[in-house]
């Protein structure tokens, strides 16, 4: 499965455990938006540390980062960037 | 983010959900066509903000300067956060100087906390990666901690001890506030110190006299940061937001005549002590019958959401009219169904608040290797150490009136609270989260049930007036089960 497609699925079950069916795309606002908690967005980030390799440590952390899809595609070519490296 | 989105998560629930959980006492006007159009109008806007005015007027002490600025900012959108921050400085030193006993000094302790407070911010952003950038909250709250113990040690007779005090009290009531801003200061596309201010003590309800003249410490939609990503872009998204704000007001004023009647015909007509009264009667050895002691701990409980509801709708109603979609603090309580839910629908901004400055710092950086203990130890430096830490810095009086070991031994009831608290949300977060059972007993009734039953008797040690030792406390928890020590 394509790595974002994964992250679709991820919030998919994150919404639905909060009884939330709704569709979404991935302009979709979830933290902001209220949509989900801080609860939520420690799973996120354990996701993005785990499968992505993220250190927030290093990149700092902020909901807004971690808010839609394409926030999280944004990050994590930004996390993956050269000027990240090392 | 879109200001169209919803603010609140019921408005997610699905689809098929029956008719009579879809019912509302306020219309969702803010989703009709023509009445957004309406409020976009030169005539639509006034509506609203003579609505809006009626409306605060029944619950607020400064409503006329409320709603001057609101009006400002409505008709000039685009000067929002200058307006934002003017109208924070002018309600800060002029709105509430009635409330000042003597002027030129309070207002010389004002600009010195902000100054130190922008000098903080300014120095945190211009060397993002010095020592003290990197650590910039842990180094500020850490100064201000010190600050306490150097004050509360400085003998009383000293020239310097009370404007000691006052400083360090008056700090005290910035210090999250300053605190968001230098968490803003880290991130990309900070604000300048000028909007910075705006939000120190933002105008619609964090002031030092707000709603009900009681000092509120919480930063009522956060920082600067928030308030860049929850402002209106457009006029549709203002009549939006206003919309909503319109509407959270009138619910706040509904709720606050009910809460009238509650406390009528709770503690007038149906003659059930106060939670203090029974915690006091109990202390003096004068036993309650055990099933009164339910009815205050519970009328308590209820009224304390009930208050806190009606002051939370009331900020963030002004929040929204001056343009910005914030999150409402009180949603549905009774409604969660597990504690970590509760504490979340309860009072959001400050579970914000203590998951900003303190879950998160500790969660990112600790146990990385081992999740469980990662979340426990993150829980409890948000949930009992950062809970413990916030009212202990707000109720500095108490340092001031009994000393620093009096105040400290005082507070143990409270770590006490803190400590379970932490406690049962740990327990809620480890335990494995699955669907829903279906049925409206297993599925809501019977969790959202046991999770008020949690909290009822956690406020045992919560709602503390810090009068009375912990075996106190102990002694009144153990009437409620007809239980005498």
């Amino acid at each position: 499965m394509d790595r974002i497609e994964e992250i679709r699925v991820f919030f998919k079950r994150l919404l639905a455990l909060r009884g939330d069916r709704q569709s979404f795309s991935d302009q979709s606002s979830f933290f902001l938006s209220g949509r989900l908690g801080s609860v939520d967005a420690v799973e996120v980030v354990v996701l993005l540390e785990e499968k992505f390799g993220i250190d927030f440590t290093e990149t700092g952390f902020d909901e807004a980062q971690i808010d839609s899809i394409d926030a999280i595609q944004l990050l994590i070519r930004t996390a993956k960037s050269p000027s990240n490296v090392g | 983010m879109s200001v169209s989105l919803p603010t609140t998560p019921r408005e997610f629930a699905p689809l098929g959900a029956s008719g009579l959980a879809n019912f509302r006492l306020i219309p969702r006007i803010e989703t009709y066509p023509a009445v957004v159009s309406f409020a976009q109008t030169l005539l639509g806007k006034l509506m609203l903000l003579i609505l809006f005015a009626v409306g605060l007027a029944y619950n607020h002490e400064s409503w006329a300067p409320l709603v001057f600025f609101l009006t400002l900012i409505t008709f000039l959108p685009s000067q929002r956060r200058i307006l934002l921050t003017a109208s924070t400085l002018v309600f800060t030193f002029l709105v509430t100087w009635k409330t000042y006993k003597n002027w030129p000094y309070v207002a010389t302790l004002l600009c010195l906390t902000l100054l130190l407070g922008a000098l903080l911010f300014w120095s945190a952003a211009r060397w993002p990666r010095s020592w003290y950038g990197r650590r910039a909250v842990l180094i500020f709250l850490s100064g201000f901690a010190a600050l306490v113990v150097f004050a509360a040690t400085t003998p009383q007779d000293a020239w310097f001890s009370h404007p000691l005090w006052d400083f360090t009290y008056m700090l005290s009531t910035y210090i999250w506030f300053i605190g968001y801003s230098l968490l803003d200061a880290k991130m990309e596309g900070h604000d300048a110190v000028g909007l910075q201010l705006g939000s120190y003590r933002p105008f619609w309800g964090s002031t030092i006299e707000t709603v009900g003249g009681v000092g509120w410490n919480t930063p009522f939609a956060k920082g600067a940061a928030y308030l860049r990503r929850i402002e209106a872009r457009s006029a549709e998204q203002l009549a939006v937001t206003q919309l909503k704000g319109v509407k959270l007001l009138a619910w706040a004023s509904l709720i606050s005549f009910f809460a009238d009647l509650y406390k009528h015909y709770v503690y007038v007509s149906l003659r059930i002590p106060t939670y203090s009264q029974a915690l006091s009667l109990s202390a003096s050895h004068v036993h309650l019958p055990w099933y009164l002691c339910w009815a205050s701990l519970i009328a308590n409980f209820f009224g304390g959401i009930i208050s806190l509801s009606v002051l939370g709708h009331t900020i963030i109603a002004c929040c929204r009219m001056a343009g910005f979609n914030a999150l409402r603090n009180t949603y549905r309580p009774l409604s969660s169904r597990t504690i970590a839910e509760f504490f979340n629908r309860y009072y959001f901004y400050f579970k914000e608040l203590l998951v900003d400055f303190f879950f998160y710092p500790v969660f990112l950086r600790c146990f990385k290797k081992n999740y469980k203990l990662r979340l426990v130890v993150s829980i409890f430096a948000a949930a009992c150490f950062g809970n413990a830490f916030f009212h202990f810095s707000r109720d500095l009086n108490l340092v001031y009136s009994f000393g620093l070991a009096r105040a400290l031994q005082g507070f143990w009831v409270y770590l006490f609270y803190c400590f379970a608290l932490a406690t049962a949300i740990s327990i809620s977060r480890l335990r494995r989260r699955g669907p829903a059972p279906s049925g409206f007993i297993r599925g809501q009734l019977l969790p959202s049930f046991c999770v008020v039953l949690v909290y009822c008797l956690l406020d045992v040690f919560g709602s503390t007036e810090r009068n009375y030792p912990l075996i106190e406390h102990f002694r009144f928890f153990a009437h409620l089960f007809n239980l005498n020590i």
